[in-house]
């Protein structure tokens, strides 16, 4: 069998505010309201909505046989809950199919993994906390920030006993030319891992409406025909797991309804749903449907699904993204000490990955895709802001 | 006395210094009965009118039927200093000496300017280059828009307006006076664009009189220009006061030191920044940092202070208002001016004023003239670490020096300036010595 695994991301950070140096013990208005709602706002419209009305319809009218997996992040939630209630609803009734499954997180979709390991465990609690709450449904899987893991992670979430399963990037350093379908081990023989296929993930979430793509037009005959073809590389029988992990905004944001983005997985989904020997699965399903002990893998160094480095680059590339990001951890240790309630939540949002990455200082193709997502005009500007605003902070914790 | 005036920048359209220089001296001219014509490099032909103290705050655009020019706020030309980087290969064509000898001001009183400087001019003006070409048009506005004013007396600020200001003097025999803010050597840290090189020689050798903001610009000109020196007056720039009485802020809790100008290298913020590695480094956490600016430098300033790991001690403003200087300014207690060249540097008397104490490079016009300040070349980082852990360590001696700078800037008035430049004026039109 192939079996097709659906995880999308599901996010919205609280952007700051142009927050200059002169506005130090003045104002204490950090997070730009406005642009977050307008945003927030324009992709419920481009994609929430039509995308979750897709989803349900397919899944319903495939008697649960088209299932997928979201992770919903904490910051996702609030703007939801704030913002639009409507879409915060038509999550719930998504969920309530039964044909999705809901991966746990940080809560702030931070790197906290790597530069805070008591923080990770926090913001983790705090998100599986979230979810029970909002959605009653227990986690069993979890993703990291932009899929970042290492080694080291699957020891630290030893400690998280439920957490069975990890989704990691298939990146071509780790996997050294053999095939992501096959889930790994990880290196202490704790978690199953399941890894990215980047391709054909990144053909729809990257490529789908690239006129420049040698590809283009794509398909879903063409697309559905290749992945027909990934099971040709199996001849003893062992089950295969294609792993398709994108942004929930690929639907109407980042590929516009203009492109055929909508109609294009809609087919895809009803070929594949056609085809004898391939079905969809969850990724909490992936265990008991094994019929081989997978491959361990080691991952010294950290892999994430970002940029064409695909490691921690996108983030912590430059100085501006380092010293940000550690005075932020730096003084949300101390606000924890001192038990500054308001400030810690304001630090824990200032943790979110989206701030370093506006950051980030890259050229060539990669720069083009972080100017796409950045509100700011340039690195530079984004980094006087996020300094001013921890500056500021630095002096309320000392009242 | 009626004075055309040829200026790319003023209130509120201002990149550096100039435009507030020329404020400063264009009001304290007007309460000294000189009536101003001010062409602007504005997209629309207009001039502005400056009789009175009041209409230098408030200039209104009028067309050349003299009749008021609606609507009132004015678009202007973005302006952006060339980088000298690819301008060196044409140096060798452009000989910016010895091309025409300068008039000799003893020996010659009444003096044309000879046809080829115009066609020069014209040669250098056509060139396919954004900004040049863009003194290009001001000069056919200005040329265009002067036909119907009547003035006895030219005056040009920096060499955008020089090209207007020759072709002026050429055609109505106007005494021309060139001011001299600041040249192309202290833009560029030695040689610039060979066609602003040129420009400027052309400007400031066959003007009437050349006014230079300090000794050391006068220095400057006579040596790489051979400008002659009896041509020249040196008449420094004055201190304007602030919009409100300077007031102490206080934003942090450690002594503030702050960098303000442009973020590039004429304006020595590298040096700056090695300063405030070299006072961490001796005095730790105790000291706040500002580089309060814009410019090409900063993402290189920025990542270089980022990488120190210092957190929040080293900040960054980004792009000032003017209010915003003000802000600065009342936030900091030191200032450092670390200037490889400067022709004048207001910054320094907008510091004084502020009550803040000053460190400024010698190579500076303003250090000529103020005293309460420590002057220090350029490159010695290791002396002004030294003043200002002095200062930082006997808050007295800091106070003190803060205390006297405020007071002895007020001396520094632009009626006494104004009173310098009108007499410049007589000299030259009423004298009737000018080389016309």
């Amino acid at each position: 069998m192939l079996y097709v695994i659906f995880y999308f991301q599901v996010h919205q950070p609280f952007r700051i505010n142009k927050y200059k140096v002169f506005d130090i013990k003045e104002k204490v208005d950090y997070f730009d309201e406005d642009l977050n709602k307008y945003i927030f706002n324009k992709v419920s419209e481009r994609c929430y909505l039509s995308a979750n009305k897709l989803f349900k319809n397919l899944i319903e009218s495939s008697d649960g046989r088209f299932k997928i997996s979201f992770s919903i992040t904490g910051t996702f939630v609030e703007q939801a809950k704030r913002y639009r209630p409507d879409v915060f609803e038509s999550f719930l009734d998504l969920v309530k199919t039964g044909g999705v499954e809901l991966l746990n997180e940080t809560y702030y979709h931070s790197l906290s993994s790597v530069f805070d390991l008591n923080e990770f465990l926090e913001q983790v609690a705090e998100h599986e906390e979230l979810i029970k709450k909002e959605f009653g449904f227990i986690p069993t899987v979890f993703r990291n920030t932009e899929l970042i893991y290492f080694d080291k992670l699957s020891d630290i979430l030893l400690s998280l006993p439920h957490i069975k399963t990890i989704l990691i990037e298939g990146a071509d350093k780790i996997l050294k030319g053999d095939s992501p379908l096959y889930p790994r081990i990880s290196y202490n023989h704790a978690h199953l891992l399941l890894l990215k296929h980047y391709r054909l993930s990144d053909d729809i979430a990257f490529r789908f409406s690239d006129k420049s793509w040698g590809e283009y037009p794509l398909t879903a005959e063409k697309y559905v025909s290749w992945i027909k073809d990934l099971t040709l590389i199996e001849k003893g029988g062992k089950n295969l797991y294609l792993n398709l992990f994108m942004d929930y905004e690929t639907f109407g944001e980042h590929q516009w309804k203009e492109s055929g983005i909508f109609e294009f997985i809609k087919s895809v989904v009803e070929l594949l749903l056609k085809e004898r020997g391939i079905a969809f699965l969850l990724p909490s399903e992936v265990s008991h449907t094994l019929n081989y002990k997978p491959k361990t893998i080691s991952v010294p160094e950290p892999t994430s699904w970002a940029d064409i480095e695909r490691d921690l680059s996108a983030w912590l590339s430059n100085s501006l993204q380092w010293n940000a990001m550690k005075t932020c951890y730096e003084l949300l240790k101390i606000a924890k000490e001192k038990g500054k309630k308001d400030l810690i939540s304001i630090l824990k949002k200032l943790t979110t990955s989206d701030h370093f990455y506006y950051m980030c200082i890259k050229y060539f193709q990669d720069g083009d895709v972080h100017k796409y997502f950045s509100p700011y005009s340039s690195p530079e500007e984004v980094y006087r802001y996020y300094m001013s605003i921890l500056s500021d902070i630095e002096n309320r914790l000392e009242e | 006395m009626r004075v055309l005036m040829l200026t790319w920048e003023y209130p509120p359209f201002i990149v550096g210094g100039l435009g507030v220089a020329c404020y400063g001296l264009f009001k304290a001219l007007a309460e000294r009965r000189i009536k101003i014509y001010m062409i602007l490099p504005t997209q629309e032909k207009v001039f502005f009118e400056i009789s009175s103290s009041w209409e230098a705050d408030y200039p209104t655009a009028k067309k050349w039927d003299k009749k008021q020019f609606e609507p009132i706020p004015l678009s202007f030309y973005e302006f952006h200093y060339l980088e000298p980087k690819g301008a060196y290969l044409s140096l060798q064509l452009i000989s910016i000496t010895k091309r025409w000898e300068p008039p000799q001001l003893k020996t010659q009183i009444f003096y044309e300017i000879p046809n080829e400087v115009l066609e020069r001019l014209e040669t250098l003006l056509s060139q396919d280059n954004s900004l040049i070409s863009k003194v290009g048009t001001y000069t056919e506005n200005v040329l265009e828009i002067s036909k119907a004013l009547d003035f006895n007396l030219i005056h040009a600020h920096d060499w955008l307006t020089y090209p207007a200001g020759l072709f002026l003097k050429k055609l109505y025999n106007v005494p021309l006076v060139t001011h001299i803010h600041a040249t192309e050597f202290d833009r560029a840290l030695g040689f610039g664009h060979p066609i602003i090189h040129e420009i400027e020689y052309l400007g400031l050798n066959f003007s009437d009189r050349v006014i230079a903001v300090s000794k050391y610009t006068s220095n400057l000109i006579k040596e790489h220009y051979k400008v002659p020196e009896e041509k020249i007056r040196v008449i420094y720039n004055a201190f304007l006061p602030p919009s409100k009485p300077p007031e102490k802020i206080k934003k942090f809790k450690e002594s503030v030191i702050l960098f303000l100008g442009r973020l590039t290298i004429q304006k020595g913020p590298g040096i700056f920044l090695e300063f405030a590695k070299k006072i961490i480094n001796t005095y730790g956490k105790k000291v706040r940092f500002l580089i309060a600016g814009a410019g090409e430098m900063e993402r290189h300033l920025m990542l270089e202070a980022a990488s120190l790991g210092i957190g929040t001690q080293i900040m960054f403003t980004g792009f000032l208002t003017r209010q915003e200087v003000e802000t600065a300014l009342s936030m900091s207690d030191i200032v450092v001016m670390p200037s490889p060249s400067e022709p004048f540097g207001l910054v320094a008397l907008e510091a004084m004023s502020h009550g803040c104490a000053l460190i400024v490079s010698k190579q500076s016009g303003v250090s000529e003239i103020i005293e309460n300040a420590y002057k220090v070349d350029f490159w010695d980082i290791d002396k002004m670490v030294e003043i200002v852990i002095d200062l930082l360590e006997n808050p007295e001696k800091l106070a003190e020096i803060q205390e006297k700078a405020q007071i002895e800037v007020q001396k520094f008035k632009w009626e006494d300036r104004a009173e310098e430049v009108i007499n410049i004026y007589r000299e030259l039109v009423y004298n009737n010595i000018c080389f016309m």
